[in-house]
C-alpha cells in the first residue's frame, strides 16, 4: 500500500492544481476559523445586553473547550468539499489522459489501481483530520477560561474522520462511474448540497427520524452546526446508530467501485 | 511453445461483434503482425490481452506461470495512443511507468537516448508534438528490456525518418531474440518488418500463417502471380490478353496491365502469345505477388472493409 502511495505521490507532487485545491483546504479552513473564533469571543465579550447575554447562555460558546473540538469539526466540514472535488479530479484525470489503462498495462491489477487512489484517500483524511484536531486544540486553548474537561469533546474529531471518509467513498464512486471531469463534479455538488438535503427535508416531514440516516445526512448529523440553539434540535436517535449507518454506505458504496471496476471496459 | 494463445476471442458492443470468434497463436522470437483496416478489431484485441478490455467470451493465455500482472509487468506495450500524465516531465512519466513495472528505473537515460528524446527530457509531457509523443511512448515499452513488446500502430503520427528508425529498431529488437506483436494497418510496414501476419477483417480472423505462407498459399488463388505488362496500345493488349487461356484477372492501371495467373503460365508464354496476336510488348514484369494483392484478395475491395 505505501509502494502504490509513494506512486500516486510521484503523479502529484508537481501538480499545481493538486496544491492549490489542497493549500485551500490547509490554509483557509485554519485562517477562517481562528479568525471567526476571535470575533465571536470579542463579541461575548463585549456583550452588556440582556439579550446578547441570553444569546450567550444559549449558543454555550462555540470556541471553548470542550466545544472547540465540535466547532472545529464542523467548521472543517464545510472546506473539505474542496479536498472531495480534489479527489474527483485526481481519478477522472487518469480516465481524461488514459493513464488508468496505462498503470494496468504496465503491470497494475485492477485492484492494485483502486488501491492506490484508496491510498490518496486514507492520507486526505489522515492530514485533514489532524488539521482538525490541531486547530480545535489552539483555539480551545487561545479562548477557553480553564482546560478543565477540555478533552469531553474530542469525539467530534473522530466523526469528522468518518464524514471526511464518507464524502470521498462518495467522491469515489462518482469519478468511477461519471468519469468526466466536470459532469462528476457537478453532480458530487449536486448530491452533496441538494439531493441529499432534500431526501433529508422529505424523510424528517411529521417527526419521522428516518431523514437522519440519509446518505451523508448520517455524517452531517454526527456535526451538527454549533451555532444552532440546541432547543432547535430534533434529532433523537442516537449517534453510534448514525456511526452505524455511515460506515455501512462506505462499505456500500466501495463494494460497488469494486464490482464495477474490476468487470469494466477502460475506456475514455 | 506459443508466447501469446488466442482461443475463440469474442467480444461485444451491444448488437455489434468487435471480434467474433478469433483464435491465434503467436510463436516466440517473431515479429507478428495484426493487419486489418481501420476499426477491423486490432485494438479490441491487444485491449483484451492486456486487460483493459474484458471478454464477451474466448479466452487468452501468455507463456509463462506467473499471474497476469506480474506477466504484463514483463511486457512492453503501446496500445492506441500514448497515455501520459500532460503535466508531467517525460522524465517523471517514465519513472511512473518503471515504477509500477517494479523494474527498468536505471533504463530511463537510455531508452530517451533510443529515442532521441533525452535532450528534451525534462520538459512536460503536454509541450512535445505528436511524433514525440510517439516517440516517448516507444521509450516507456523499453523500460527493463522486456522479452515480449506490443506494439499498436508504432509508426503513428511519426516523420518518414521516424518511421523507418522506429521499423529498424523493430527489427532490432528482434534480432535480439525478442518477440514482437504489432497491429497495423499499413500493408507496407507489415510487409516490411512481420515475420508472421494475422489478417482480421470486421472482428473475424481472415488468414494467420508466416508472411510467406500468406502470401503463397490458401483457397482457390494458391500460388498464383502478377505479371504487369503494357504495350503501345493497352486497351488492344487487354482485348487480346483476355483471349488467353488460363488467365484469372486481368486490371488496367495508370502504368499499363496487371494480370494474375497461376504459377503455370510463365513469362514466356505470355510473350510469345501477345507476338503471336501481332503485340509486341513494352515490359513484361514478373512479380511475386504482393502482400496488399492477397489482402485485398482476402477483405474485398471496398472501402468499408
Amino acid at each position: 500500500m505505501l509502494q502504490l502511495f509513494k506512486i500516486e505521490w510521484l503523479k502529484i507532487r508537481t501538480y499545481r492544481t493538486f496544491w492549490v485545491l489542497f493549500a485551500g483546504f490547509i490554509i483557509f479552513f485554519p485562517v477562517a476559523f481562528y479568525l471567526s473564533a476571535y470575533k465571536y469571543m470579542e463579541r461575548m465579550n463585549d456583550a452588556k445586553t440582556m439579550e446578547e447575554n441570553l444569546l450567550k447562555a444559549l449558543l454555550d460558546a462555540p470556541f471553548v473547550f470542550p466545544r472547540a473540538w465540535h466547532a472545529s469539526a464542523w467548521m472543517g466540514g464545510l472546506f473539505f468539499v474542496l479536498i472531495g472535488m480534489l479527489f474527483i479530479l485526481l481519478i477522472t484525470n487518469e480516465v481524461q489522459y488514459r493513464t488508468h489503462r496505462q498503470n494496468i498495462i504496465d503491470g497494475w491489477s485492477r485492484m492494485d489501481f483502486l488501491k492506490a487512489k484508496f491510498s490518496i484517500l486514507i492520507f486526505f483524511v489522515i492530514v485533514s483530520t489532524l488539521l482538525i484536531f490541531i486547530m480545535g486544540l489552539v483555539v480551545g486553548t487561545v479562548f477557553s477560561p480553564s482546560t478543565a474537561k477540555m478533552f469531553d469533546g474530542v469525539k467530534y474529531v473522530g466523526y469528522f474522520a468518518l464524514m471526511a471518509t464518507l464524502y470521498l467513498v462518495l467522491a469515489f464512486l462518482v469519478a468511477i462511474l461519471i468519469k468526466r471531469t466536470g459532469l462528476s463534479i457537478i453532480i458530487y455538488f449536486a448530491i452533496v448540497c441538494i439531493i441529499d438535503n432534500v431526501l433529508w427535508l422529505i424523510f424528517t416531514l411529521k417527526e419521522s427520524q428516518v431523514g437522519y440516516y440519509m446518505p451523508l445526512e448520517a455524517v452531517d448529523s454526527l456535526v451538527p452546526n454549533p451555532f444552532k440553539p440546541k432547543m432547535l434540535e430534533k434529532r433523537t436517535v442516537a449517534d453510534y446508530t448514525l456511526v452505524i449507518a455511515a460506515v455501512t454506505y462506505i462499505a456500500i458504496y466501495a463494494w460497488v467501485i469494486i464490482t464495477y471496476f474490476r468487470k469494466t471496459d477502460l475506456k475514455t | 511453445m506459443a508466447i501469446l494463445r488466442i482461443e475463440n476471442l469474442t467480444k461485444n458492443y451491444g448488437s455489434v461483434k468487435a471480434l467474433n470468434n478469433v483464435s491465434f497463436a503467436v510463436p516466440p522470437k517473431t515479429v507478428f503482425g495484426i493487419l486489418g483496416p481501420n476499426g477491423s478489431g486490432k485494438t479490441t484485441l491487444l485491449g483484451i490481452v492486456m486487460d483493459i478490455l474484458k471478454v464477451s467470451s474466448g479466452s487468452y493465455k501468455w507463456a509463462g506461470e506467473d499471474t497476469p500482472e506480474g506477466l504484463r509487468k514483463k511486457i512492453g506495450t503501446l496500445l492506441e495512443t500514448p497515455n501520459f500524465y500532460h503535466y508531467l516531465s517525460a522524465e517523471t512519466n517514465l519513472k511512473i511507468a518503471a515504477k509500477i513495472k517494479g523494474h527498468g528505473e536505471a533504463d530511463i537515460d537510455k531508452v530517451l537516448q533510443t529515442v532521441n528524446l533525452y535532450e528534451r527530457r525534462r520538459s512536460k509531457f503536454n509541450t512535445y508534438s505528436l511524433g514525440m509523443k510517439q516517440r516517448l511512448a516507444i521509450a516507456s515499452t523499453l523500460l527493463g528490456d522486456p522479452e515480449i513488446l506490443v506494439f499498436d500502430e508504432p509508426t503513428n503520427g511519426l516523420d518518414p525518418a521516424g518511421i523507418a528508425e522506429i521499423r529498424e529498431l523493430i527489427k532490432e529488437l528482434n534480432r535480439q531474440g525478442k518477440t514482437i506483436i504489432m497491429a497495423s494497418h499499413i500493408l507496407d510496414e507489415v510487409e516490411k518488418v512481420c515475420t508472421h501476419v494475422a489478417i482480421i477483417q470486421r472482428g473475424v480472423l481472415k488468414t494467420v500463417g508466416s508472411v510467406s505462407e500468406v502470401l503463397n498459399t490458401s483457397g482457390a488463388n494458391a500460388a498464383s502471380i502478377l505479371i504487369e505488362l503494357s504495350a503501345a496500345d493497352n486497351q488492344h493488349l487487354k482485348n487480346i490478353l483476355q483471349q488467353m487461356p488460363g488467365i484469372e484477372t486481368i486490371s488496367e492501371t495508370e502504368n499499363g496491365i496487371e494480370v494474375v495467373c497461376p504459377e503455370s503460365i510463365s513469362a514466356e508464354q505470355v510473350n510469345k502469345f501477345c507476338f503471336d496476336k501481332g503485340i509486341v510488348l513494352g515490359k513484361l514484369n514478373v512479380k511475386r505477388k504482393s502482400l496488399e494483392t492477397r489482402f485485398l484478395e482476402i477483405t474485398g475491395k471496398q472501402s468499408d472493409r
